[in-house]
């Protein structure tokens, strides 16, 4: 499946294996995530959608909806040309999108049959956003076409394609902060008339939020909600305006297992009734738990088109997606044996949420020099919270908070930072970037104390230091002068990471570090990781992927509305003791390494030998 | 996207290898360097010396070098806004009965062909220039100084405080230096106050500065109407004339004072302090992202705080230099709302500190434009300012739709 054409064009001893075709940083020119969110927030009002809503009410026109998705052959009905299958809701043939030098789609055909859930999968960078931006009518194609249920159709803004029945639920979040849910949906759904019939437009969401299974509260502020909410009340809203098709691009990254499985769930009863779902995911299980067909797209390109990934292995599919096998994290690691202080000491923290209640309650538990402490939980269980308290921008309402024996107190981030403390926050969009600031700015923002020279910096020796981070680091970040305005989550992302785990620290406190990232990335992020922990760092690492935390953890403190409900050693513990903690249920008995409170205390003794004899 | 396109993709894909040549080198570097894969097969023939360091980044280019290029079409645009103005305002002649050619011809020839005239658009550019930076390095921080008139005012009574006290007592020279001084520092705690009330009360700054503007008029009535008043005057509410030994000089033969040196001075140290300094660094950090700030460490209420106050200290200036080199009495107009058109002109240069140079002359020519429309043309004094409202509205709605293209594309 590997276009072939490639190799008849003649750009000779530059050219490499099509394999290989990867811009080196990734470079994702559908991404402006920054400057367009408040841009794309606008463009939401959609009064098209008039009609549309009736559309959930009454059963899919070609009642094509036999679960498991693939057997379509009943179906012929309004499609003259469709002989051997159903008429796909959504073909896109030929497409084909150039970014100035970038070619960001080259010749990409995919489509989407009803009551099918099509997989879209690929690296960073692989042209996947692109492709469904080009379907959505953000971006036009360069050349190609496009079909909706067989009609030939040329999309020149969102608002076409929800009148298409396309709806887009985007990775990055459209929703306006300072509104509540009704408020957000009530942009969406707009109805003709002056009022907005608030009290109507709540009951619906609610049934809605009933029927989904999916737990939206309409009166909440989008602002006050976490990441994984925001994006739930997206879906929901999705689904809510009409749509047929259902886009959803990377819904999974951010969800808690149980949100997962709601979705999935959710999902499965999408395409029971005949909706075509597009889902474009990083994680290979998932593909292969929830998709009829999967396209992995590589360098702009389709690699495989269309085909069933059940029967495809991991490493099959993480080889069509990169272009090479990606090694396994080393199981075994060694014990670091430091005299240092705990790198982060929590005693009976407090701390309030953004909405002024209490959003962290009285936890204790300490990160030992090099140890990793995974933190698990449902989203918003206070994570967010945890992980600004502990780099001390966020003050404690209650206890105490020590980066390497250092107590924060009062002194803020500034202190996080004397202390060594470093981070990587969860929402970098609107905590650690500065979007009209390069990328060397950025590298330089985290130590400028490093690049003084008189009056100013010296940005010389800043743009050397990040070069040599860049080397070292190997993340491929976005080159130096690029604006962080201009650059995808994911290339974000790498900004961050680069910048937190290329210079010395001696706490590392990483919220979902592998969001937005591909596979070798991840890899490459937890290998980082490791790398910190051999060099006596200690680290918080926050995700909602257990298999990760699992897979990188020494330990792994569980949250749950807040509180810490347990600390289990990472090596003997399994989902179903995580999810329990998860959900508040008491930890199993007879698991001491559970309490709480021992490990305060303990990891001040030494390092936590439990992964390597676990191990 | 029709059918006709698609052919052409055939030949779109063979000019596909171009993106990839030029990130050929990091390719390489970055696999050979190491890269995270074993079984990554890389091409020999790649003709690259890989692991090259600094490959990836180009630790030379300066973070602003668009700057430059856009001030040139940052002219180009405001050039067109003017015309665009111009034409609404030929109109607006037009109903009012004149004749546009011959008032354009009279403001041209009495402002743009006589020496006076000429030397007035420099003489007003000064407080104009300076009033302009108190709103340009706030507005680097996120903030809206909009009190740029009360500054200069709280600048010109300093100034004149000095004058008249000491003013016909010590050497002229240091009783200027002590004007400057003064001003500087009754505009920067001015405007401090407003910074203060921002960062403790939580007052935003645009409107506590606007609304200290009518205080800091209002404490220049008192004193030019009582305390100050010129005990030796006419009855006119005005102070005492400055001693002409404080009297700021003349440029050569001219009627132009050494303010606008001054003015050209202060921008150009804006412009450094901005550029090069790492406080003008971290103010843009503040004024891209405050929360990124913060958690960078930075000290954000001292950073915010010393923004204003270096921005009131310029107009204070400004307002010692008007004082002293033009009005040299207090009197109740003394500003003519100099300070408002400096905010103006600090928005038409987009807060860039060089445009805003160009942007405080031309909105002075326009003022002593206005000035002969009206002696000339007998049009009232307040069409200059419907001209400039125009002006404003023309280069705010062209940057503006512009910044929406820049995000759709």
């Amino acid at each position: 499946m590997v276009a072939p054409r490639l190799r008849t064009v003649g750009r000779a001893p530059h050219r490499r294996r099509p394999d290989e075709d990867i811009s080196s940083w990734a470079e994702e020119p559908e991404g402006r995530d920054v400057s367009t969110v408040r841009a794309q927030a606008r463009s939401f009002h959609s009064p098209a959608n008039a009609g549309d809503q009736s559309f959930l009410d009454r059963p899919p026109a070609t009642d094509v909806g036999t679960v498991g998705g693939c057997a379509m052959s009943a179906v012929t009905v309004e499609a003259p040309g469709a002989t051997t299958t159903a008429e796909p809701l959504l073909a896109v043939t030929g497409f084909t999108k150039r970014f100035g030098e970038v070619l960001a789609n080259a010749d990409v055909s995919f489509d989407v049959r009803p009551g099918e859930v099509h997989a879209l999968i690929g690296k960073n960078g692989a042209g996947k956003s692109t492709l469904l931006k080009l379907v959505y009518g953000i971006y036009r194609p360069d050349s190609g076409e496009m079909r909706v249920a067989g009609e030939k159709v040329a999309v020149g803004s969102p608002m076409q394609a929800r009148a298409l029945g396309i709806g887009m639920v985007f990775q990055d979040l459209r929703l306006v902060p300072a509104f509540t849910v009704t408020e957000n949906y009530a942009l969406a759904l707009a109805r003709n008339g002056i009022t907005l019939r608030h009290g109507e437009l709540r009951r619906r969401i609610a049934e809605a939020s009933a029927s989904y299974g999916l737990a939206v509260d309409p009166t909440a502020l989008v602002r006050h909600l976490s990441i994984g909410e925001r994006q739930r009340t997206e879906i929901l809203k999705v689904l809510m305006t009409g749509a047929r098709i259902v886009i959803l691009d990377e819904p999974t990254s951010v969800l808690a297992p149980s949100e997962v499985d709601a979705l999935f769930a959710m999902v499965t009863g999408l395409r029971a009734q005949g909706f075509g779902v597009v889902i474009v995911t990083h994680k290979l299980a998932e593909v292969r738990a929830i998709a009829d067909r999967v396209t992995v797209l590589r360098g702009g390109r389709v690699v495989l088109g269309g085909v069933d990934p059940k029967p495809m292995t991991d490493a099959e599919l993480v080889e069509a997606m990169v272009g090479q096998t990606v090694a396994p994290l080393p199981a075994q690691r060694p014990t670091v044996t430091s005299e240092a202080p705990p790198a982060l000491e929590l005693v009976g923290v407090s701390a309030l949420g953004d909405r002024g209640v209490t959003a962290l309650h009285d936890v204790t538990f300490a990160v030992a020099p090099g140890e990793i402490v995974g933190v698990a939980g449902v989203a918003g269980s206070g994570q967010r919270e945890l992980c600004e308290v502990a780099v001390g921008a966020r003050p404690p309402s209650a206890g105490t908070v020590r980066v390497s024996g250092r107590d924060l107190g009062r002194g803020g981030p500034t202190a996080g930072i004397a202390a060594g403390a470093v981070d990587v926050p969860e929402d970098p969009v609107n905590d650690a970037v500065v979007p009209a600031l390069t990328v060397l700015e950025h590298m330089a923002l985290a130590n400028l104390r490093a690049f003084l020279r008189r009056i100013g910096l010296d940005w010389r020796r800043a743009g050397s230091h990040t070069a040599e981070i860049n080397d070292r680091v190997r993340l491929r970040m976005a080159p130096a002068h690029r604006k962080v305005a201009d650059l995808s989550g994911g290339n974000i992302q790498r900004v961050m990471l680069s910048r937190a785990l290329g210079r010395e620290a001696n706490l590392v406190v990483a919220a979902y570090p592998s969001r937005g990232l591909d596979i070798a990335t991840t890899r490459r992020t937890q290998e980082l990781l490791l790398a910190r922990r051999a060099e006596g760092a200690g680290l918080l690492v926050v995700s909602e992927d257990l298999d990760e935390l699992m897979a990188v953890a020494d330990r792994i403190a569980v949250f749950c509305a807040g509180r810490l409900t347990g600390v289990v050693p990472a090596a003997t513990t399994n989902r179903q003791e995580l999810g329990a903690l998860m959900t508040g249920a008491p930890s199993p008995a007879g698991a001491p390494s559970a309490d709480p409170a021992t490990p305060a205390v303990a990891p001040a003794a030494g390092p936590t030998p439990d992964r390597s004899d676990g191990a | 996207m029709s059918d006709a396109t698609i052919p052409a993709q055939a030949e779109g894909g063979a000019v596909i290898p171009k993106p990839r040549a030029a990130h050929g080198t990091q390719d390489a570097a970055d696999a050979a360097g190491g890269g995270t894969v074993a079984t990554a097969t890389l091409v020999p023939e790649v003709p690259v010396a890989a692991g090259t360091p600094g490959a990836s980044v180009d630790p030379g280019v300066p973070p602003t070098e668009s700057r430059l290029t856009g001030f040139g079409r940052g002219l180009a645009r405001w050039v067109a806004a003017l015309a665009g103005a111009i034409a609404i305002f030929t109109v607006l002649l037009l109903v009012k009965g004149a004749n546009p050619a011959s008032v354009y011809a009279d403001v041209w020839t009495s402002t743009f062909t006589n020496q006076p005239s000429i030397e007035q658009i420099f003489v007003k550019a000064a407080p104009l220039l300076l009033g302009a930076l108190a709103v340009v390095v706030p507005a680097r921080a996120g903030l809206v100084n909009v009190g740029g008139e009360g500054q200069i005012v709280m600048g010109a009574v300093a100034a004149g405080g000095i004058g008249i006290s000491l003013g016909d007592r010590l050497g002229g020279g240091l009783v200027m230096i002590l004007m400057i001084v003064a001003s500087m520092a009754a505009g920067a705690a001015w405007a401090g106050l407003a910074a203060v009330l921002r960062l403790t009360v939580g007052i935003n700054e645009a409107v506590s500065t606007l609304l200290m503007n009518y205080i800091a008029l209002d404490l220049l009535l008192y004193l030019i109407y009582s305390p100050w008043k010129d005990p030796h005057g006419t009855g006119q509410p005005t102070t005492a004339e400055l001693a002409d030994t404080a009297k700021l000089p003349y440029l050569g033969t001219t009627a132009v004072h050494v303010g606008f040196v001054f003015a050209l001075i202060a921008t150009a140290v804006v412009w450094v302090l901005l550029r090069y300094t790492t406080w003008g660094f971290r103010l843009r950090v503040i004024g891209g992202n405050p929360e990124a700030a913060r958690r960078a460490g930075l000290p954000v209420a001292l950073l915010l705080l010393s923004a204003m106050a270096v921005g009131g200290a310029l107009a204070g200036l400004g307002g010692m230099v008007h004082y002293a080199g033009v009005e040299y009495k207090l009197r109740t107009g003394i500003t003519t709302n100099f300070g408002y058109i400096a905010f103006l002109a600090s928005w038409l240069a987009r807060h860039n500190p060089v445009s805003v140079v160009v942007a405080a002359l031309a909105l002075a020519a326009i003022t002593v434009a206005g000035d002969s429309l009206q002696i000339d043309s007998g049009l009232p004094a307040a069409s200059v300012n419907i001209l400039m409202g125009l002006v404003l509205i023309a280069v705010l709605g062209w940057t503006t739709r512009r910044k929406s293209e820049g995000k759709a594309r």
